[in-house]
């Protein structure tokens, strides 16, 4: 080993220097290259999330772009559901069919922080509601929400963000619109008293929202649109419209 | 007979369902056991039993898991049946269904052939076990098992005494027996105790029937599901000799006359006309800065060292000759993790969690859970046993440390401000813990972000309890509601929330005596106060320095609670307030111990003895020095 090692190094010690300095340069040029290539070069995901309380029907719905049936029923999720595929609606168009990557995180409290290996990557983001049972559990939905809309990763990527209103086969659904305002009210609230403890107190990293005007999903920099589905009967239209919007490659 | 068998993957779609005669289930049971036992890690308890809202059927759930494919099969039948194969017929479908099994597939139509098979064959194994176990009948076991005063219908059979589901006394045959002082509603303990002797080779495949009394031991889910029990089954003695204690507070002190004393009309110096200690006390209000709730924490985000691993991992009796296959597997990445792989690590794991101050049973309760969670799963390649069960562990101490509803006070007290009544917070616990100290502590904290406080002095039995309030009430500019000593704290209580809502204070804090769990009046007066004013939110105030005493602690409160309460939601413990946490350095498992035995989240630490010693819980933190 030593030997060798002896042998190295004279063998170093005998090459004109201009060659070591040509040799280091030529090194230096072609990572440097690669560097910039790769921070210039936008990376587009596909990803988009799928994101509510527990029991707003993520899972139903992820099925049902995929397969296009919910199969034989879900339960509460206890882990992500990840999935690379074309729309199911899409599969019998012609033409060059765009697979998206879809992941079902899980609305229960405790995996919350599963959500957070995700948003980084996230092209869109959709933020499941149950309209059917919506006022009981209005403001857990807008504190989720308004925690989802004050992440750094969302605010400074722009990510839009589609709020669906599932559940509207059911008659006694609430419309669109209803939850829309209800949502603004309950965040226009929850600003006014998080804003009141000081930021070491809530991971927020951004306010949102104009101060001294009431909330209004239009004052947020990343777009936020309103739609309805069914993930159990299948009526999904708007929301594969906001994916091919936003899925692009 | 079994009402429901469920096989569905860990990420929440259904592969396969077997209904009875399609009867449809009543209420959300699935729902429910997920959300309330397997993502609260207590996924290595026996069973679950499920009430159906608004006088559905009562069920008790069963489960498996087959970790490596990700699939949870479940279980549910009638409660008052007692099905003895059942844990056998789950095994037989985990084996038989992961044959089958296919990522890619969602309808598995062929199984409702393969299960009927099996059914019967379970049921066929259960037959012959209780058949044969009746000709080697000997005298009744339930004799020697029970408690004095109880039924003595219990006949081997496994068959439930009809009628008497859900009564206090039926678990205490299964815990008496390892002499347990615990009760809960668990009718399943019961039957655990009485099979366990009559069987010696046990249908049972999962041999966790043993471990009865590890059920009775945290069964707080349940014991909000059942309703409050008639019949309290508790321990007379302990119950008995505090009686005493009560008797004292009635004997009312005589009056002594010292002839050169001015006349005093009562000795009771509560009378707030006192002067002289008023010009030595400082208005405190904003001048000790801020409260530090509101300080940012800097965790430093030092990498683990994996050096500790590599020295617990090589103990002596694990696997020299395997060495090299353990090793070669470990890189090829296809070894399946067997019970037996786990169980140095684990326990070294829980060695490590107790030298942190959790109580035993918590750690020996959540190394079970992770076992269960990690049994049958493929060894990621690169990875080392211990390192996968510690990732394990980390996540699942995150999980339960993490508050599963919002603790954030604020945003109730203005809710609560909405609506126009006062946000009531009761503070409860044992004797000497720092109730009053940090109920002055979370008092300023509000008065930081100006919430108008009241206090009320509750606490009518310890001497100087009223004026150590009335010292900070001065201090902090509060008003303070107080009737001196010797009166009812539920009544003092109700007439502070009046009083209250008159002068228009956002919330009331109310301070209780402290009071040992075991002690039956006292905590039977606490249940009255509560019952009474209904507040919104009930702190447990504990102690850091406690050790395995704050898992009897927490259940007894709030098995109390819900035993003595009137109302079929019985009000639990919501909150847990962690005091003298300055005082460990690193032994922070109580805080663990008590959130797991509780549900509770912790919702401030108290960490010194001024005013702004008071912080939040910092879950990433305290998982990692638990884990050091």
């Amino acid at each position: 080993m030593e030997q060798q090692m002896h042998q190295i190094e004279l063998w170093v010690r005998q090459l004109p220097v201009e060659q070591l300095y040509a040799a280091l340069a030529v090194l230096v040029v072609t990572f440097a290259f690669f560097a910039i290539l790769h921070l210039l070069k936008p990376s587009k995901s596909t990803t988009i999330v799928l994101a509510g309380l527990s029991g707003s029907g993520k899972t139903a719905l992820f099925y049902q772009l995929r397969d296009g049936s919910t199969h034989q029923g879900t339960v509460t999720s206890m882990d992500p559901n990840e999935g690379t595929f074309v729309l199911h609606s899409e599969l019998e168009k012609k033409g060059k069919l765009k697979p998206i990557h879809l992941v079902d995180v899980p609305g229960h409290s405790r995996l919350r922080s599963k959500l957070d290996e995700f948003l980084p990557h996230a092209a869109g983001l959709i933020f499941v509601v149950d309209a059917l049972d919506f006022l009981p559990n209005c403001r857990a939905a807008a504190e989720y929400l308004y925690d989802i809309l004050t992440k750094a990763s969302i605010v400074k990527r722009k990510t839009p963000i589609l709020i669906l209103c599932n559940k509207v086969d059911k008659v006694t659904a609430h419309s669109k619109e209803f939850i829309k305002k209800q949502l603004e009210k309950e965040i226009d609230k929850l600003r006014t008293s998080r804003n009141a403890i000081s930021s070491a107190d809530i991971a927020d990293e951004y306010t949102l929202g104009v101060p001294g005007e009431a909330f209004s999903f239009s004052q947020c920099r990343n777009k936020v649109s309103v739609a309805e589905a069914s993930g159990l009967t299948g009526e999904v239209s708007q929301v594969e419209q906001f994916i091919r919007e936003h899925v692009k490659h | 007979m079994l009402e429901q068998l469920l096989i569905f993957t860990r990420g929440g779609l259904i592969l396969w369902t077997y209904r009875e005669l399609g009867n449809a289930l009543k209420g959300s049971p699935v729902d429910a056991l997920i959300r309330s036992c397997l993502l609260e890690e207590r996924s290595a308890e026996t069973s679950f039993s499920y009430e159906a809202p608004a006088g559905g059927g009562s069920y008790t759930l069963k489960w498996a898991f087959h970790n490596d494919l990700g699939l949870v099969f479940v279980a549910v039948y009638q409660r008052i049946l007692h099905l003895l194969y059942v844990d056998d017929l789950l095994a037989a479908v985990r084996r038989e269904f992961s044959q089958i099994y296919d990522p890619k597939r969602t309808a598995y139509d062929e199984f409702d052939e393969i299960f009927r098979q099996l059914q019967k064959e379970a049921e066929a194994r259960a037959e012959e076990m209780r058949k044969s176990k009746q000709f080697n009948r000997a005298p009744p076991v339930a004799g020697k098992k029970q408690r004095p005063g109880q039924r003595a219908g219990s006949q081997g059979n496994g068959k439930q005494k009809g009628g008497k589901v859900g009564s206090g006394k039926d678990d205490a045959d299964g815990e008496s027996g390892k002499g347990r002082g615990l009760s809960n509603g668990s009718s399943n303990g019961q039957e655990n105790g009485i099979k366990e002797p009559s069987r010696a080779p046990s249908v049972l495949v999962k041999g966790k029937e043993n471990g009865a009394p590890e059920v009775g031991a945290f069964d707080v889910n349940k014991l909000q599901k059942l309703r409050p029990k008639g019949g309290k089954k508790t321990d007379a003695g302990g119950g008995g000799g505090k009686a005493s204690k009560a008797e004292q507070k009635k004997m009312v002190k005589k009056n002594r006359v010292w002839d050169d004393s001015p006349p005093e009309s009562r000795l009771d110096f509560t009378d707030p006309a006192d002067e002289k200690g008023d010009s030595i006390v400082d208005v405190v209000a904003t001048d000790q800065g801020e409260s530090m709730m509101d300080k940012e924490e800097i965790v430093s985000s030092e990498s683990e060292s994996e050096e500790d691993e590599g020295v617990e991992s090589a103990k002596p009796g694990t696997k020299k000759k395997g060495w090299f296959s353990s090793m070669f597997q470990s890189i090829a990445g296809n070894a399946v993790l067997e019970k037996s792989d786990l169980t140095p690590a684990l326990k070294a794991l829980k060695d490590r969690l107790m030298t942190k101050n959790v109580a035993e049973e918590i750690a020996e309760k959540l190394c079970e859970s992770v076992a269960a969670s990690l049994e049958g799963k493929k060894l990621g390649s690169f990875t080392r046993v211990s390192s996968t069960v510690q990732t394990a562990m980390e996540e699942a101490l995150l999980r339960i440390l993490t508050p599963k509803r919002s603790i954030d006070i604020l945003r109730d007290v203005h809710a609560a401000k909405e609506q126009g009544k006062p946000y009531v917070v009761v503070f409860v616990g044992v004797n000497g813990v720092g109730k009053s100290t940090n109920l002055a502590k979370v008092a300023y904290w509000l008065l930081q972000h100006n919430i108008s406080v009241m206090m009320a002095a509750c606490d009518t039995f310890r001497s100087g309890a009223v004026e150590q309030l009335r010292t900070h009430a001065r201090r902090l500019q509060i008003p303070i509601f107080e009737k001196g000593y010797e009166k009812d704290p539920a009544i003092v209580a109700r007439e502070a929330i009046q009083d209250a809502s008159r002068h228009s204070s956002d919330v009331v804090l109310v301070d209780t005596a402290g009071r040992m769990q075991d002690n039956e009046p006292l905590m039977r007066a606490l249940s009255k106060l509560i019952n009474l004013n209904n507040p919104d939110l009930v702190l447990f105030v504990g102690e850091a320095l406690v050790g395995n005493d704050a898992v009897d602690q927490l259940s007894k409160f709030n098995q109390k609670l819900a035993d003595l309460s009137t109302v079929p939601n019985a009000r639990l413990i919501d909150g847990i307030l962690l005091t003298k946490f300055d005082t460990i350095d690193d032994k922070v498992g109580a805080a663990l111990s008590m959130v797991y035995i509780s549900g509770a989240p912790v919702m401030f630490v108290g960490c010194g003895q001024s005013y702004t010693d008071l912080k939040k819980l910092n879950v990433k933190s305290i998982v990692k020095t638990l884990l050091k």
